[in-house]
């Protein structure tokens, strides 16, 4: 298993964001739905090892994350795009993927084929050379990922990826989570219930810092049967997950 | 001879994945070759990614570098003219306020991407600190030696033979860049730094020049060095435990 949570907890002063959450995921997409302040992430960011636990064990890639020289040999195979991904103006597209992969400690030989690479994959081409203060907000997101791709990550976490992409391009990063997702763990946090649907093979639903269901998309779609609330299918499964849960029965 | 086409009606270029090769081509289009001081810097640290962090640094960016020198220009002039001697002054206020604004939430866009990167956030917070105080110290001194050297003996500060091309301002400098530094790193806020550090610098300026009846006391007298040490020393411990145990990040 390339994730291993053990009734993982993290607290903000009184606020209980993630509440005793305990997950193991392998290789695949896995995705991680839930309203806004479900406690996503925070649990996405404990897992990229930016935010330590309040209480609980966490081990990635087989590894201990309290260990500095485990730590970074997780964080050396570890991809993760944060939900507000900060970046330098002045930097091109190619200079911002390089940085990464050089704090990444790529070999710098590896690096410009890498980076290429990467550019490629989110179809950022023909903008390479281009200002990052120049793209839209769909560009900069494709810079984000590409940034977490660059090493060929065997853990990759992204946090809200298609925030900003359009239709077109969600359908092209939905293939591209799929073949990443054949050799390496991917997990996406989203509160789109239609991109999970495309391209998960697993999904966990949170509420209040709690996972209130885990199954692959057509078990989600199966416990929406008979429901009201909701568009499509799966939506209707969020919802009557969430409503069930909120109740006082977790679904899990 | 074998049919140019395939039967897809994709050209047979005999075995040669033509998206590989425009990899190859465009890795090479778009690498960036590092400039010399980032070269330097790559030997000195014997790590691109922390040079290339260490070229990230908001207060070493050329608009900032900029406005230092300027500001230090200022204050030789003022020395040149009036027989003050102004850059001693300076000094200290302008580097605490580079310093606060080298690392941290507040300074770096990128920093909660630089938290999941194997190379080290401390390292990071050490080379570019001292980065900032040198380039600061170092244009200090120039200043102090220019505006000694071309003042006419009757205009030249008093005690500046043996202040004005010394290190006795550097100490003060120190003092006050490792509190800012503290204070920055255990309060997450680069601004809270910056105004630590300047107005515990004013205060010091104040008292020094009522007690003394001398101006530039703060850097000239001899009995405030044991004291700036001792703050020194104090501040830089303060630093190594707030980044070993900072709030939010792991230990390092």
């Amino acid at each position: 298993m390339n994730i291993e949570l053990t009734n993982v907890t993290r607290s903000f002063g009184r606020n209980r964001a993630v509440d005793g959450v305990s997950l193991e995921v392998g290789p695949g997409v896995f995705g991680l739905l839930g309203p806004n302040g479900a406690g996503k992430t925070s649990l996405l960011r404990m897992i990229g090892t930016v935010l330590p636990p309040s209480s609980g064990e966490i081990r990635l890639l087989d590894r201990d994350p309290k260990n500095a020289a485990q730590r970074r040999e997780i964080r050396r195979r570890l991809g993760y795009l944060p939900q507000n991904l900060g970046y330098y103006p002045a930097f091109t597209v190619v200079e911002f993927i390089e940085y990464f992969a050089l704090l990444k400690d790529m070999p710098p030989a590896r690096v410009p084929k890498a980076v290429a690479t990467a550019v490629e994959r989110v179809d950022l081409g023909a903008r390479a050379r281009a200002r990052l203060r120049t793209l839209s907000g769909g560009m900069l997101r494709r810079v984000g990922i590409a940034q977490a791709i660059v090493n060929e990550p065997d853990l990759l976490l992204l946090d809200e990826p298609t925030a900003g992409l359009d239709p077109e391009q969600r359908v092209g990063f939905r293939a591209l989570l799929r073949d990443l997702g054949q050799t390496a763990t991917v997990v996406v946090s989203t509160h789109l219930v239609e991109d999970v649907g495309a391209a998960c093979s697993e999904v966990a639903l949170m509420d209040a810092g709690r996972i209130v269901f885990r199954g692959i998309p057509a078990e989600l779609v199966a416990r929406g049967e008979g429901h009201a609330l909701g568009d499509a299918p799966m939506e209707r499964g969020y919802s009557a997950v969430l409503q069930a849960a909120r109740q006082g029965g977790v679904a899990a | 001879m074998t049919e140019p086409y395939d039967d897809d009606g994709e050209r047979d270029l005999g075995g040669i994945d033509l998206s590989r090769v425009w990899t190859g081509v465009a890795a090479e289009v778009w690498r960036r070759h590092p400039g010399p001081v980032e070269r330097i810097a790559t030997r000195a640290l014997r790590s691109p990614g922390l040079a290339r962090a260490l070229l990230t640094t908001p207060s070493l960016m050329l608009p900032w570098l900029i406005s230092t020198a300027v500001v230090f220009a200022v204050g030789g002039l003022i020395n040149f003219a009036g027989g003050q001697s102004l850059v001693w002054l300076l000094g200290p206020g302008i580097a605490a306020v580079g310093i606060a604004y080298a690392y941290g939430p507040g300074a770096d866009p990128a920093w909660e991407l630089s938290c999941s990167m194997p190379v080290s956030e401390r390292m990071v917070l050490l080379v570019r600190a001292v980065s900032v105080f040198a380039v600061n110290a170092f244009l200090g001194l120039v200043v102090s030696a220019i505006t000694y050297a071309g003042a006419s003996p009757g205009a030249r500060p008093v005690n500046a033979a043996a202040a004005a091309i010394t290190v006795a301002w550097l100490l003060p400098m120190t003092a006050v860049c490792t509190l800012t530094l503290a204070v920055a790193v255990t309060a997450r806020s680069a601004a809270a730094g910056a105004s630590a550090g300047v107005l515990a610098w004013l205060a010091m300026v104040f008292a020094a020049s009522s007690a003394s009846g001398q101006f530039t006391a703060a850097v000239t007298d001899s009995s405030t060095y044991l004291p700036y040490l001792a703050v020194a020393a104090c501040a830089t411990v303060a630093v190594g435990y707030a980044t070993r145990a900072q709030r939010g990040t792991y230990e390092y």
